[in-house]
């Protein structure tokens, strides 16, 4: 190897260590619109504080999880923090709460986080006339299909940062979702102070 | 010093037989806040020039009581219903407020209506249509199964607007809206707003306003269109793109594929001065971006 070996390798681990080192942000701040969604307050009779705590655990791991998807995405590497799906599942991809793309999933403190949002909701729901309960159903499947149709585009494309985008912002949809039924039916029904 | 007054309607402890009628009023702060709770039925308030808060209108038979009652600047208006009831909880009240008074309002299906209330307003509703007029103040309506229809007058506020599957419509309103539905339809008439972000899951959005120089405009749907026509002129820099719709744009660029193995398509371009900023994704959903 001659010295302009030496400068080209140099010169191209210099590059590839730059772009490494360069942070790789989501097109647009996600956290606003998802700290809005969890502060909203929702007046409880019973304690609230698990589901809270739940709930910013939750958009904690979708702003990691979508800060760590775009930059894998965008870096074209791995990441061994992030929970990788055994490679089997790739084959036959099941969708699942949490999971991104087929290739990694938001870990298992979402899926209790997402959990509690749905025993909430389910109470709740119980509260609701049949033609309420439908509706909020149906639509929480509706969002569900989203969510599924956007993962299968993802596992197909998975550097796509539009579906990545996309698909982060439906799962704030769905826990969005969830707790504004809750808050609404509770604000109407069982609120002490009014 | 704090006020409290009580006025119970009906016998106490035992549901009345028949629906009640209802005409009561109370002084109040011309700039206070009334809190309303009925369960079934409709809710109207009106804005008037006194000072005092009128309640009439109908309670259902098995209503237990109205509660109507002032915490210092404080109004709470409370059907207050049995635990357990099938049927005869429907209240139909009709309330007049200060017209510079603070409106909450919390029904599960019954509708609310609102004219010519100036403070602020937070209207929500399970499955009851929600309609109201905006003036100087922020608002927030919220429904799940419910429609939500706001008329401004072009004055700049704030509003968030949400559904479940309701749709929403705004006319003339002015400064910044965040309008948010799973598979209702979105629609902004009218109005110039600084900052709009329009989000459905599957319903549709329309947008007929103007955008402020310097304005920025979200705007995200998963399966659900987009058709956008500005009001006027607009300077922004815009950057949309689609993974399987298509895209029209009235203002010139063409849109172009983002790959070569898939179906996405984008467009960015700046148009005036670009002082604006529109970013608009979706997965499925067409994109038309036009002017008047």
């Amino acid at each position: 190897m001659n010295r302009n070996d030496d400068n080209n390798f140099d010169d191209e681990l210099m590059a590839k260590a730059a772009r490494l080192s360069k942070p790789v942000v989501p097109k647009r701040d996600l956290w606003p619109e998802i700290e809005q969604v969890i502060s909203a307050p929702v007046v409880r009779e019973r304690s609230a504080w698990n589901t809270v705590w739940a709930q910013a655990a939750a958009v904690i791991l979708l702003v990691g999880g979508s800060s760590g998807m775009t930059y894998m995405a965008m870096s074209g590497d791995g990441d061994s923090t992030v929970p990788i799906i055994d490679a089997h599942t790739q084959l036959v991809f099941e969708p699942v709460s949490g999971s991104f793309g087929s290739q990694y999933f938001l870990g298992p403190d979402y899926q209790d986080a997402h959990r509690v949002v749905s025993d909430n909701l389910n109470e709740r729901l119980a509260d609701l006339s049949p033609e309420a309960r439908e509706e909020v159903l149906a639509n929480i499947e509706t969002i569900r299909r989203a969510i599924d149709e956007i993962n299968r585009a993802l596992a197909e494309d998975p550097g796509n940062v539009l579906l990545q985008e996309l698909l982060i912002d439906t799962y704030r949809d769905e826990l969005s979702v969830m707790k504004k039924v809750d808050s609404i039916s509770n604000n109407a029904m069982y609120r002490s102070d009014i | 010093m704090k006020f409290i007054s009580m006025a119970l309607i009906g016998s106490l402890g035992v549901a009345p037989a028949f629906a009640d009628d209802v005409n009561e009023i109370m002084d109040a702060d011309s700039d206070g806040t009334v809190t309303v709770s009925n369960v079934s039925g409709s809710v109207e308030v009106q804005g008037w020039s006194r000072s005092q808060v009128e309640v009439t209108g109908e309670l259902g038979s098995r209503v237990e009581e109205l509660i109507f009652e002032r915490d210092d600047d404080e109004i709470l208006i409370k059907v207050k219903v049995p635990r357990n009831s099938n049927g005869g909880i429907s209240s139909d009240l009709s309330i007049s407020v200060p017209v510079g008074s603070s409106l909450q309002v919390h029904t599960v299906s019954a509708d609310i209506t609102v004219s010519d209330v100036e403070g602020e307003q937070e209207l929500e509703s399970v499955s009851g249509d929600i309609e109201t007029e905006a003036h100087a103040s922020d608002i927030e309506l919220g429904s799940v199964s419910g429609d939500v229809e706001v008329q401004g007058d072009n004055q700049s506020i704030r509003s968030r607007l949400n559904t479940v599957s309701g749709d929403i419509e705004s006319d003339s309103l002015a400064g910044e809206i965040n309008a948010e539905s799973v598979s209702g339809d979105l629609s902004a008439i009218n109005g110039s707003f600084e900052r709009a972000m329009l989000n459905t899951v599957n319903g549709e959005i329309v947008y007929r306003a103007a955008l402020l120089d310097g304005g920025r405009m979200d705007v995200e749907t998963v399966n659900g269109s987009v058709d956008i026509e500005y009001d006027g002129d607009v300077s922004a820099r815009f950057d949309i793109e689609t993974f399987n719709g298509s895209i029209r744009n009235c203002f010139g660029p063409d849109s172009v594929r983002t790959s070569r193995y898939a179906p996405g398509r984008e467009l960015k371009f700046t148009e005036g001065d670009g002082s604006g900023r529109v970013t608009i994704n979706t997965l499925n959903g067409s994109v038309r971006l036009c002017k008047n």
